[in-house]
């Protein structure tokens, strides 16, 4: 209808209705997330999360990995969560490892990605999604440890971190309490959600303007064909519960090209790039973007030489 | 006076928002953007958003807005010792101070920070409300407006379907194998018998395709697809008149004589966003004044020639025409 180049053609009706449809789907995880932030504000003694993750900063970044299978949180309900837990002293490095594993060391995630790939090689992409998505999650937490949270973190976060006043006065009455956890929910939601209407804006126009066939002469490259399909991941921004489906069908490309599809779109698909802005600096996101691109990329296409029959 | 401002503001926000969620369920459109088994969470977050709003208006009455972010920013010019963040202390009150300029006369890099969250500093706002009002106020404006635009289509017209545009740049998908979930679900389904076919979810007689067919049999756009696949469903097939509904999508490549064309449904895997067109060809030698995407309702006969080096789907129709939109307007 309006702007066509061959690969680009812009229909304003196709961008409204695709938006749409994307807010309505994501928005209650991002609502439920903020619901259990506030939760967590009002609720979760400070002490016990420095109780509970290990001393030892690296032990704790690794525990931390592993935080998905407790709190199975898809990756839009995760970043309200993640402020809520940084702003209540979890350190930056541990908010960084479950933020980006969470999504993927989920019990629901396992089991959708294994319903997805039944007959191609199910229990092997299962695992291999599994670890990959922890591994990585845990070296970037590694890597933030070097860093002071000044440079990781917005700014408004960096002061309110550890600073928690203990909200959490059992004296008050529920209903207030309950008052405090539902203002804190409001104000979380409201603010991540300025972020998701933006990243789902930006998924909205390229599924529906972008001509996917372009990414198809890619698929015989083992090099751009990862290159592509993690591409291909940000762009669709599909929650992870159910991007194996998607997956699933690019039967043209070779399967470690797939592992990465399913590994870097749910730590960094187009909504997600806008909604960390409501939580890190616009430097670190940019970091850690090119890092996971490079790093999942390396490693699939490393995985996919060793010809593991898949 | 701005603290209550806001919680105003998200007291409207939230009611709006959760009004709508709630009119797109009742008015019964949420159908056509959601897969049925994600609808129920949408619909439960549009309850829940009606009860945050009814909390934030609590906290107005009360005159209490957003205390917790009273405790947390008080202390942001007056607090040095925090281990890690003197530099970013400095920043924010030198940044208060010049907020109706904000960036000005900082490094690049700090420059840099400031505009790349500026529309952020509301909270500042709250606490700071002698300075940069200006600024506070115009970053609060541009997030409302950023949170509004969802809701725009209700006021300028709202679009729930694709139009030709969407569906020539995903492609039409004429191999199953290329379906989500397609996979392993047709192996155990026998034809026309079964109820767990892939079209079960989709019965024929829900959009009333039954009742004219005088002895066509009601099949779905996905059912002439798996039979490309599977020889025994092929021979349902044989000799028997069927009629399908679908959207009509002129055909631009292998059609020499200009009599085909494509009856396509979209298949959701979660919602309308990731919509697949699946489709037939269908061949027709009479004239056909359709719109492009509109909805046709098909009669003929299956046919499943080898074009190409593979084995494809052709319904040479002896009937073609205009219906409603079915109910359920996609294929899971």
């Amino acid at each position: 209808m309006l702007a066509s180049i061959g690969w680009f053609h812009f229909s304003l009706p196709d961008f409204q209705y695709a938006f749409l449809s994307i807010l309505l789907e994501g928005m209650p995880f991002l609502l439920g997330g903020a619901i259990l932030s506030g939760i967590l504000e009002e609720f979760l003694p400070q002490s016990l999360m420095t109780r509970l993750l290990p001393r030892n900063p690296r032990m704790a970044v690794i525990a931390s990995g592993f935080l998905g299978l407790i709190f199975p949180v898809c990756e839009c309900g995760i970043v309200p969560v993640v402020r809520r837990l940084m702003r209540k002293g979890l350190p930056v490095s541990c908010g960084v490892t479950y933020m980006l594993s969470a999504p993927i060391v989920n019990p629901l995630v396992i089991l959708s990605t294994l319903a997805a790939f039944r007959g191609q090689a199910a229990i092997e992409m299962t695992c291999l999604r599994f670890l990959l998505g922890l591994s990585v999650a845990i070296l970037a937490g590694w890597v933030v440890t070097y860093f002071s949270p000044a440079s990781i973190l917005r700014n408004e976060l960096i002061q309110e971190q550890g600073e928690d006043h203990e909200h959490g006065d059992p004296s008050r009455s529920m209903l207030d309490r309950l008052q405090n956890a539902a203002e804190v929910a409001i104000r979380d939601f409201l603010d991540v959600s300025v972020y998701f209407v933006i990243g789902a804006g930006a998924a909205a126009c390229f599924t529906t303007a972008v001509n996917q066939e372009i990414i198809l002469p890619l698929a015989s490259s083992p090099v751009l064909s990862i290159a592509s399909l993690m591409g291909l991941a940000s762009v669709l921004s599909v929650c992870s519960t159910t991007d194996a489906f998607i997956a699933a069908t690019l039967t043209t490309f070779p399967m470690a090209a797939k592992l990465a599809f399913l590994v870097f779109g749910p730590m960094l698909d187009f909504k997600l790039l806008f909604l960390y802005g409501a939580a890190f600096s616009k430097r670190f996101i940019i970091s850690l973007a090119i890092g996971l691109f490079f790093v999942i990329g390396i490693l699939c296409w490393r995985l996919g030489t060793l010809n593991l029959g898949w | 006076m701005t603290a209550s401002f806001r919680t105003l503001r998200d007291f409207v926000l939230l009611l709006l928002w959760g009004t709508f969620v709630l009119w797109m369920d009742l008015s019964k459109q949420l159908s056509t953007y959601l897969h049925p088994s994600l609808q129920p969470y949408t619909v439960g977050a549009g309850v829940l958003l009606i009860i945050l709003a009814i909390f934030s208006l609590r906290s107005l009455l009360k005159g209490t807005g957003a205390p917790h972010e009273c405790c947390h920013h008080d202390h942001s010019c007056s607090e040095h010792d925090h281990p890690h963040s003197h530099h970013e202390h400095h920043d924010n009150c030198a940044h208060d101070d010049h907020e109706s300029h904000h960036g000005h006369d900082h490094s690049a890099s700090e420059k840099h920070e400031h505009d790349d969250h500026h529309g952020e500093h509301d909270h500042e706002k709250e606490h700071h409300h002698h300075h940069g009002e200006a600024t506070g106020g115009f970053s609060l404006l541009f997030k409302t407006l950023v949170l509004l635009l969802p809701l725009a289509g209700v006021v300028l017209g709202q679009s729930n379907h694709y139009t030709m545009s969407t569906i020539a740049n995903r492609g039409v998908v004429q191999d199953l194998s290329k379906l989500p979930s397609a996979k392993g679900a047709p192996l155990t389904a026998v034809p026309s018998a079964s109820p767990e076919s892939a079209t079960s979810s989709n019965s024929p007689s829900d959009e009333g395709t039954s009742a004219s067919g005088a002895g066509a049999m009601p099949i779905q756009v996905i059912d002439m697809l798996y039979a490309v696949q599977m020889p025994t469903y092929r021979e349902e097939f044989d000799g028997k008149q069927v009629e399908l509904v679908g959207q009509f999508v002129p055909l631009t490549t292998g059609n020499p004589k200009g009599d085909r064309f494509q009856a396509i449904r979209l298949f959701i895997t979660c919602c309308a966003a990731d919509a697949k067109p699946v489709g037939v060809t269908i061949q027709y030698d009479k004239p056909l004044k359709v719109s492009e995407m509109g909805w046709v309702k098909v009669t003929g006969t299956p046919t499943f020639p080898m074009e190409g080096g593979r084995r494809t789907a052709v319904l040479v129709a002896n009937k073609v025409e205009e219906c409603a939109a079915p109910d359920e307007p996609f294929v899971y």
